[in-house]
């Protein structure tokens, strides 16, 4: 457990280290940035607002710049995790110390969730905004599931990363295997919307983050998204172990 | 018996990298592993170190199952890869307290471990600096400090000289030599020097198969079908060959060559049994009407040891010159049919 906390905060450590944690901070904050202000001044144009239809609650969801950025950035997060310690070569002092394959994996995952929650930090900026401008247009429920939501689709989506990176040999490799498995999901996501059976409709908006994020921006706090991403992350996590234990027997 | 390796074996596909390797190690040995580039060696510590699982075979690391125990096994072992890979981003001393708590070393203990490390490397000087700005000489000597930091009984180096200068190789090579008795020591190399300096006992890896072994010494006079004996005489060189190549025991003559100083001074060397050929040569020089005015014994090296153990069974045999080792290797199986003497000198020198 200590050895899983150690490497978790190397990796940490060594993000804030390189010029990629700043370029992507900076590139997140300033997208969050042009989004939450076209939202805001596509929202002044219309006189009222709710918990529910406001600037804030669309911007979790509601417009599609936020999920290219949700399919963007994640790559970019783990990319680094395990394909950099193999290109380096670093993941034989790592596997030759006395820790399990699942502390390092567990470890190389805090670290990204820690990634993943650090970009959310600065939105929170955007709820005192929407406070201070609109009454009784911030719902603390609201918020409060909104981000829950953000952070479930993290727990699935750095999931994927982490093992896309323990399969790929290059952190380029990495980032596009991420970048197309969160792509199809999402695409298949769709397929709420294209198939008029109403069954079918369920199911495609189970998987999809579309409706996930959509039902939790509203203070829905829907529980089958929950095990679905949670479900989804242990498998990821799970077969990423695998894979390290399989660099031995190369 | 600190380690205990039985039969180990590793295959990549169908190509054995490792054949059935056994050898043990007693505590507070210095052991070198010695062989060819490709010989296997680095797999063989992999397998050691836990990075590589083997196919067949048991390591036992201070009675404890390396394949049952993993981790607990790896506690024991302090190790330095070939590539000597580090985090460059990180700074020496970062880097090394992030090891140390990494091996599991006691939160209170990590500054005095760290500190220790840095000292036995030779790198106290440099533990604010980045890796990734450091010569190589200095990176190797962190991964030295790495594998130092939790002070692990065992000490696993692959190639800990290499790429390092004349003078930074001797305080590497002191440094281990200063190891002696505290902590067991197994270390690669392809350098023969470098093992005649440090190690009290030699491994020959060749082909995934150990083919050698003993202390530098032994190996020195074990191999009593080498003994070399240098001639120089005032003689017509045609007639000393002549002469020389008949004496009992004598094997070869290996070179013969007329001096630049005259005409008929030349200089013979005779590859001979390690029976007194000397006193013979003597004899037949002061009969043959042939003046000497030196002979003299040279003792084997353990380069020729080794060259004799890593190319193939056939030596170089009857062929008239000594070529590359290498040449020789790959011609062998070929050419030169092996002659009822190089056979059984390679079959002796199995038996080393």
């Amino acid at each position: 457990m200590r050895a899983t906390w150690i490497i978790a905060r190397r990796e940490i450590f060594s993000f804030f280290l390189s010029p990629i944690a700043y370029v992507t901070l900076v590139s997140w904050l300033f997208l969050c940035g042009v989004t939450f202000w076209l939202l805001v001044g596509a929202f002044s144009q219309q006189p009222g607002g709710s918990a529910t239809a406001n600037p804030l609650s669309v911007f979790f969801g509601g417009s599609t710049l936020f999920y290219i950025m949700i399919l963007v950035f994640p790559p970019i997060l783990t990319m680094r995790l395990l394909a950099e310690e193999k290109s380096n070569g670093t993941i034989e002092t790592l596997m030759t110390a006395p820790v399990s394959e699942v502390s390092i994996v567990l470890g190389k995952y805090i670290a990204a969730m820690f990634f993943w929650s650090m970009l959310w930090v600065p939105t929170l900026a955007y709820v005192w905004i929407s406070a201070q401008t609109g009454e009784g247009v911030v719902d603390p429920g609201v918020v409060a599931s909104s981000y829950l939501g953000v952070f479930s689709v993290g727990v699935f989506y750095m999931a994927v990363g982490l093992l896309m990176s323990a399969v790929a040999r290059t952190q380029i490799a990495a980032a596009l295997l991420t970048f197309m498995v969160l792509t199809a999901v999402f695409i298949l996501g769709l397929g709420g919307f294209v198939f008029p059976d109403e069954k079918t409709q369920a199911i495609f908006e189970y998987i999809g983050v579309w409706s996930q994020m959509g039902a939790f921006a509203k203070g829905i706090v829907d529980t089958r998204y929950l095990v679905y991403d949670f479900s989804l992350a242990t498998l990821c996590v799970f077969l990423a172990v695998r894979v390290v234990q399989t660099e031995r027997l190369q | 018996m600190l380690i205990e390796v039985e039969q180990l074996t590793k295959r990549y596909g169908s190509r054995v990298a490792v054949g059935g390797v056994s050898f043990k190690v007693k505590p507070g040995e210095i052991i070198g592993f010695l062989g060819p580039n490709g010989a296997g060696k680095s797999t063989t510590l992999r397998m050691l170190t836990g990075y590589l699982a083997p196919n067949q075979g048991s390591i036992r690391i201070a009675g404890i199952d390396a394949i049952a125990h993993p981790t607990e096994a790896r506690q024991k072992i302090g190790y330095l890869p070939e590539a000597v890979p580090l985090y460059r981003e990180m700074r020496v001393d970062e880097y090394l307290r992030y090891r140390a708590g990494l091996k599991g070393v006691a939160r209170r203990d990590i500054a005095g471990r760290v500190d220790a490390s840095l000292q036995m490397a030779n790198i106290t000087d440099v533990r604010r600096r980045i890796i990734g700005q450091l010569s190589k000489g200095y990176r190797s000597r962190v991964g030295i400090a790495d594998a130092l930091v939790a002070d692990p009984p065992i000490l696993i180096l692959d190639e800990p000289t290499a790429g390092l200068d004349p003078n930074q190789i001797r305080q590497v090579r002191d440094m281990i030599r200063g190891m002696a008795g505290q902590k067991t020591v197994l270390l690669s190399t392809h350098i023969l020097p470098e093992v005649e300096s440090t190690c009290e006992r030699v491994l020959i890896i060749h082909r995934g198969k150990l083919v050698g072994e003993g202390t530098p010494g032994n190996l020195q006079r074990g191999d009593a079908s080498a003994q070399t004996l240098v001639i120089e005489a005032r003689s017509e060189l045609d007639k000393a060959r002549e002469l020389f190549s008949k004496v009992a025991g004598v094997r070869r003559v290996s070179d013969a060559i007329v001096l630049p100083e005259s005409p008929d001074l030349i200089r013979i060397t005779l590859e001979a049994d390690h029976t007194n050929v000397a006193e013979r040569v003597f004899q037949a020089a002061a009969e043959g009407g042939v003046v000497l005015r030196e002979l003299r014994r040279e003792q084997t090296s353990l380069e020729d040891v080794f060259a004799s153990l890593t190319t193939t069974e056939a030596s170089a045999g009857d062929r008239p010159s000594e070529s590359d080792a290498t040449d020789a290797a790959e011609e062998a199986d070929s050419s030169a049919p092996p002659t009822g003497e190089s056979a059984a000198s390679a079959s002796d020198k199995e038996g080393t």
